[in-house]
C-alpha cells in the first residue's frame, strides 16, 4: 500500500475518506432505526408522559340525613385563589396587588416564596377565602392574568356537638389536600358510599406545566346520601339531658325494627374543628381533655355492667335449671368463701329471696349462689348468646367488645388459675367481666323480641328478613315480670313508676374494692372518680314494649338515683310521639 | 456559454439544495410554531443572501480564491483575535462579533479559510514532498492556532471540528501512514488526561452524555428529550406541526442544535433517512466535484468542503440521538442561523466554481 504510484496516493485515500463517511452514516441510520422503529413505543410513552397531565375532578361527597330529614353532614364550598407561574417581575406586581385587595398572611407570603422556588405550576396564594374576599376578589381578577379562584368541598356539620361521635368527621388526604375522607364515624364506615367516584380531566401541558388544550376527561360520579336511623330531636332531648352529667352515655334502640334512635355520648366535641383547619391550642385542648371527648361512650368503653347481668345469671339459672322461680335462698348481707367475705349491697340483709325478688331488689347474695350452682362456664356461655363479648353489629367499627372472662381466658391471659370467687363477682356482673352499654341495651332488645339474632343498626335501609333464633318464652316471661317489678316496687321504683310501664333494671358497677369502713355511704361523698358508675337499661311500654332505653352515668353513684331518672325522662319523650 | 450558474453539472446540486432548503424552511416554520414571525423571514433572508454568495463565490475564478487563500485565512484568523478581546458574550459564549447589521460568528468562516489555506498550501506540494513529516508542520500550524482560539471563547465543538478537517485535508494530501497511525495511536491513551483541561460545563456534558438518565432534569435533559422526540416520530412521524416535543417546548433549542430531532419527530424514521439521504448526496456531490476538478487546489477545496459537511452532518444528528456529547454544531442548511449558511453556500459556490474551471 505505501508503494503505489504517489499521483494515485490522493485518490485511494479520497476512496478511505468516503468509505469512512458511508460507514459512520451506516452507524447513524442503525441509531435511528433503533429508536425510532424498534423503540418506537417507549419513546412514544415517555412523550406522552411528558405532556400529559392527569387531573383528578372531585365527586360531591353524599351528605348524612338523620331519619326527620335533618342534614347533620353536609358540603360547603371552599374558595381557593390560586396563580399560574409567570415571570418574576410581573409575579412581584401580581402579589402586591392581591395583597393589597384581600390580605396575605405572613404565612402564606411564606409559602408563596416557597412555591415559586420549586418551581410549582400552580401556586396557591390564599386558601379559604371569606365570603367577602371571594366577591372582592370576582370584580377584579380579570386584571391578572393566570390567577383563579378554584372551588372545592369542606365538610360541615351543622348539629355538630349532638352527632360528633356518630357521624364521625373527614380529614384531608395527606398526599392530596383537596381529598376529603372520612376519619371517624359513619364517613369512615360508610366512605367509599359517600365519596363516590372520582372523575378525571386530560390535560396537555408544555414543558413549564402550563395548561394547553383538554384531550379527554370523564366525569365524577358524586357520593350517595346517607340516612341515618337517629331522629335529630330526640337525639337532641337526650344529649341535652345527658348533658348535666360530668361522663356518661345513652343509646335509645327500636326494637321492632333494631333502629338506633339515638345514641349520644358526652362530653362531646366539635368534628368541624377536626374536618377543617384547627389550632394547636384546639387540638390540645381535645386531644389533653381529661374526660376524653372523642370517645363514643355508649360503643367505645367497655365497664363491668353490674346488676344488669343478673339478669342474664337468672335467665342462664333457670334455663340450666339449677334452680326453679320460686327456690328461696337466703341472704345474710354477705357470704363466706374460703378466707374472703363477698358482701351483698345491702349489709343487713335481704333475707329468704326467690329469683323475682332477687331481680327487684338486686339481692347480691341470691345471684352469688347461682353463680357458684352455674360455673363461669355456664355463665360466659348465656352472656355470649346475649351479645356479650362480641360486637353488636352496629355499622361502626370502633365499637369495643368487652369480655367475658373464663377459665381458659384467665390461664391464657393473666396466667393464672380460675379461683373459685371470681365466679361469684362475675355472677353479680362485677369483677373482669367488660361489656359496653349498647351490649347491655342489645341485650334488653333480644330478650323482649324474644330472639337471640336481634342486633341494631345505625342506616335507614331495608333490613333482610331473616328466621329468628327464638329464646324459650317461658322462661323470659319469668324475667320480664321481675323486671316490671323492678319498677314497680323494686330498685327503680323511686323513678320509673309511670303509667305507660316500664320493664327495667339498675346497675352500679364498682371502679375499686371497697373498704369495710366505706360500706352503704353515700357515693357523693367521694371523689368523682372513686365513685361508682351507674347503669339503667329499660324497656316501654308495657303492652307491646317498642323502646329500649340505656343510660350510663361515669362514676354517677348508684343506677337507681342517677341513671334511672335519666331513662325516665326519655322513656316519656318517646311515649308523648 | 456566458450563465454558467444553470450548467448541466450544477443541476443535481441545485436539486439536491432545492430540497434542503425547502425542509429547512418547513423545519424553521413548524419551529415557529406554524407561524410567518421575524425568525422565518431573517431564515429565508439567510437563504437569499446565501444563494448570492454562493452565485458570488462560483463567479470568481478559483485562480483568485488560491491567490488570496492566505490573506483570506489571516483577515479570518485576526478577525477571531479581536473576537477574544471584544466579542459579544452570547449564551455564556464569547462567539459573536457585531457588524451593526448582524452578529457574526468568525468561526464560521475560518472553516472555508482553513479549507482554502491548506488546499493553497499542498496544492503547490509534489507527492513526494508530502511524504516528507516536515512539510506537515506549516499545515498544523495553520489548524491548530484557530482551533485553540475558538477552544478558548469556548466552543470546543466547532473547534474539534476544526481540527477534524485540519487532519482529514492532511491525511488526504499524503501524511505519511506510520506516522498518522502513531499519532492517531498516542492521541488516544492521552484523552483522558484532557479531561483537566475542560470547562466544568464541558465535563458535565460529556458526564451525561454517558449516562443521560443520570440527571434527567439538568444537563442530561437536553439528550433525553431530543431522545423522546425523535424516538415518539416512528416510521411515518406525527406531521407537519404536530410535533408535541417541539411545539410544547419540551424540546430544547429545536431551531438550531436540535431541528433535526424535530424533523424526525414530525416525519419519522422515513422522513429522516430522506434527510441523511440529501446530505450523504451533497457530500457525494463535493467528492464527485473533487474528482473531476483539473487542478490540485481545487480537488482539496472540493475534498474540505465534501468533509467539513459530513463533519457537521454527523456530529449535529449524532447528537441529537445521543451518541456523542452536546456540542454547538449546526446542521448545514437547516440549523436557524446567518453564518452557517453563508459558511456552506460559499462552499457550495467554490465546488461549483471549481467544476466551472474545467472548462
Amino acid at each position: 500500500m505505501f508503494n503505489r504510484n504517489p499521483k494515485d496516493e490522493v485518490k485511494f485515500r479520497a476512496k478511505i475518506v468516503i468509505l469512512t463517511t458511508i460507514g459512520l452514516s451506516a452507524v447513524l441510520i442503525a441509531n435511528l432505526f433503533r429508536l425510532q422503529i424498534i423503540e418506537a413505543n417507549k419513546y412514544e410513552l415517555l412523550s406522552k408522559k411528558n405532556r400529559i397531565r392527569v387531573s383528578p375532578i372531585l365527586p360531591k361527597r353524599g351528605r348524612i340525613i338523620t331519619s326527620d330529614g335533618k342534614i347533620v353532614a353536609r358540603n360547603a364550598y371552599r374558595y381557593k385563589l390560586l396563580m399560574e407561574r409567570c415571570k418574576g417581575k410581573n409575579f412581584q406586581e401580581n402579589i402586591e396587588f392581591l395583597n393589597s385587595r384581600v390580605k396575605l398572611e405572613e404565612s402564606d407570603l411564606a409559602r408563596i416564596a416557597n412555591s415559586r422556588k420549586k418551581r410549582l405550576p400552580l401556586i396557591l396564594i390564599k386558601d379559604e377565602l371569606t365570603w367577602d374576599e371571594y366577591c372582592r376578589l370576582s370584580m377584579i381578577l380579570f386584571k391578572i392574568n393566570g390567577a383563579f379562584i378554584e372551588k372545592a368541598y369542606a365538610r360541615e356539620y351543622p348539629m355538630a356537638f349532638e352527632f360528633a361521635h356518630i357521624v364521625g368527621h373527614v380529614s384531608k388526604n395527606k398526599n392530596d389536600p383537596s381529598i376529603l375522607i372520612g376519619k371517624t364515624g359513619i364517613e369512615a364506615e360508610l366512605n367509599d358510599l359517600l365519596f363516590g367516584k372520582i372523575g378525571n380531566v386530560q390535560t396537555e401541558v408544555n414543558s413549564v406545566g402550563r395548561k394547553v388544550r383538554i384531550i379527554d376527561s370523564q366525569a365524577p360520579i358524586d357520593g350517595s346520601d346517607v340516612t341515618l336511623t337517629i331522629d335529630s330531636r330526640l337525639q337532641k332531648y337526650v344529649c341535652d339531658v345527658l348533658s348535666h352529667e360530668k361522663a356518661g352515655a345513652c343509646v335509645v334502640l327500636d326494637i321492632s325494627n333494631g333502629e338506633v334512635l339515638a345514641m349520644a355520648s358526652t362530653p362531646s366535641f366539635d368534628p368541624n374543628l377536626l374536618a377543617g383547619k384547627m389550632t394547636r391550642d384546639q387540638w390540645n385542648a381535645i386531644a389533653n381533655d381529661p374526660l376524653f371527648p372523642l370517645l363514643n361512650r355508649a360503643i367505645d368503653c367497655s365497664y363491668p355492667p353490674g346488676s344488669i347481668f343478673k339478669i342474664i345469671v337468672a335467665f342462664a339459672a333457670l334455663s340450666e335449671g339449677v334452680i326453679s322461680p320460686n327456690d328461696k335462698i337466703f341472704c345474710g348481707g354477705g357470704v363466706k368463701l374460703e378466707d374472703r367475705t363477698l358482701h351483698c349491697w345491702n349489709r343487713g340483709g335481704h333475707g329468704y329471696m326467690n329469683l323475682s325478688d332477687a331481680l327487684i331488689f338486686s339481692c347480691d347474695c341470691y345471684f352469688f349462689e347461682l353463680a357458684r350452682r352455674l360455673g363461669i362456664n355456664a355463665i360466659a356461655k348465656y352472656a355470649e348468646k346475649f351479645g356479650y363479648g362480641s360486637k353488636t353489629d352496629l355499622e361502626l367499627s370502633s365499637e369495643n367488645v368487652g369480655l367475658v372472662p373464663s377459665k381458659s381466658w384467665k390461664l391464657l391471659r393473666r396466667g393464672t388459675s380460675w379461683k373459685p370467687y371470681e365466679t361469684l363477682i362475675v355472677g353479680i356482673g362485677q369483677g373482669s367481666l367488660l361489656a359496653t352499654l349498647t351490649q347491655s341495651a342489645v341485650m334488653f332488645g333480644k330478650i323482649f323480641t324474644g330472639d337471640y339474632d336481634f342486633s341494631p343498626t345505625l342506616i335507614k335501609g331495608e333490613r333482610k328478613e331473616r328466621v329468628k333464633n327464638p329464646i324459650d318464652s317461658k322462661l323470659l316471661e319469668i324475667i320480664k315480670e321481675a323486671l316490671r317489678r323492678v319498677c314497680l316496687y323494686g330498685t327503680a321504683s323511686g323513678s320509673c313508676l309511670t303509667d305507660y310501664g316500664i320493664f327495667g333494671k339498675t346497675g352500679s358497677s364498682q371502679v375499686r374494692t371497697i373498704k369495710t369502713n366505706e360500706a352503704g355511704k353515700d357515693q357523693k361523698l367521694f371523689q368523682w372518680e372513686r365513685r361508682d358508675h351507674a347503669f339503667f337499661v329499660g324497656c316501654a311500654p308495657y303492652k307491646n314494649p317498642k323502646y329500649v332505653v340505656a343510660v350510663f352515668v361515669e362514676h354517677g353513684g348508684g343506677g337507681a338515683s342517677v341513671a334511672a331518672p335519666i331513662a325516665r325522662k326519655i322513656f316519656d319523650k318517646l311515649m308523648e310521639k | 456559454m456566458r450563465n454558467r450558474f444553470f450548467q448541466d453539472e450544477f443541476k443535481i446540486l441545485f436539486l439536491i439544495l432545492f430540497f434542503l432548503l425547502y425542509i429547512s424552511f418547513l423545519g424553521q416554520y413548524s419551529a415557529g410554531g406554524g407561524r410567518f414571525n421575524e425568525q422565518i423571514l431573517r431564515h429565508l433572508i439567510h437563504i437569499v443572501v446565501g444563494i448570492g454568495l454562493m452565485q458570488a463565490a462560483h463567479m470568481i475564478n478559483l485562480r483568485y480564491w488560491k491567490n488570496s487563500a492566505y490573506i483570506f485565512y489571516a483577515v479570518v484568523l485576526f478577525s477571531l483575535i479581536v473576537v477574544e478581546i471584544l466579542g459579544i458574550v452570547k449564551l455564556g459564549a464569547q462567539r459573536w462579533i457585531n457588524l451593526y447589521f448582524f452578529a457574526f460568528q468568525p468561526s464560521e468562516p475560518m472553516k472555508i479559510a482553513l479549507i482554502l489555506a491548506l488546499a493553497r498550501y499542498y496544492s503547490v506540494l509534489s507527492p513526494l514532498e508530502t511524504a516528507d513529516v516536515k512539510r506537515h508542520v506549516f499545515p498544523f500550524l495553520l489548524t491548530v492556532t484557530p482551533a485553540i482560539l475558538i477552544c478558548k471563547q469556548p466552543d470546543l465543538g466547532t473547534a474539534g471540528l476544526l481540527v477534524c478537517v485540519g487532519i482529514g485535508m492532511m491525511f488526504l494530501a499524503g501524511f505519511p501512514w506510520k506516522i498518522f497511525v502513531a499519532i492517531a495511536g498516542s492521541c488516544a491513551t492521552l484523552c483522558p488526561f484532557g479531561w483537566f483541561f475542560l470547562h466544568d460545563y464541558q465535563r458535565n456534558r460529556i458526564l451525561t452524555f454517558l449516562n443521560p438518565d443520570n440527571d434527567p432534569l439538568g444537563t442530561g435533559y437536553h439528550i433525553l428529550q431530543s431522545k423522546i422526540a425523535i424516538g415518539s416520530g416512528g416510521a411515518f412521524g406525527r406531521g407537519l406541526l404536530e410535533g408535541t416535543q417541539s411545539s410544547l417546548n419540551f424540546l430544547p433549542e429545536k431551531n438550531t442544535d436540535f431541528i433535526f430531532a424535530m424533523a424526525a419527530e414530525e416525519w419519522g424514521f422515513f422522513g429522516s433517512l430522506f434527510i441523511i439521504a440529501l446530505f450523504l448526496a451533497l457530500c457525494g456531490y463535493f467528492f464527485w466535484t473533487a474528482s473531476k476538478a483539473r487542478s490540485d487546489f481545487a480537488k482539496f477545496v472540493c475534498y474540505g468542503i465534501g468533509m467539513l459537511t459530513f463533519l457537521h452532518v454527523f456530529v449535529n444528528i449524532a447528537m441529537a440521538i445521543g451518541l456523542f456529547p452536546i456540542v454547538g454544531i449546526p446542521l448545514p442548511f437547516l440549523s436557524y442561523g446567518g453564518s452557517s449558511m453563508i459558511t456552506f453556500a460559499i462552499g457550495c459556490g467554490l465546488a461549483m466554481s471549481a467544476l466551472g474551471r474545467r472548462k
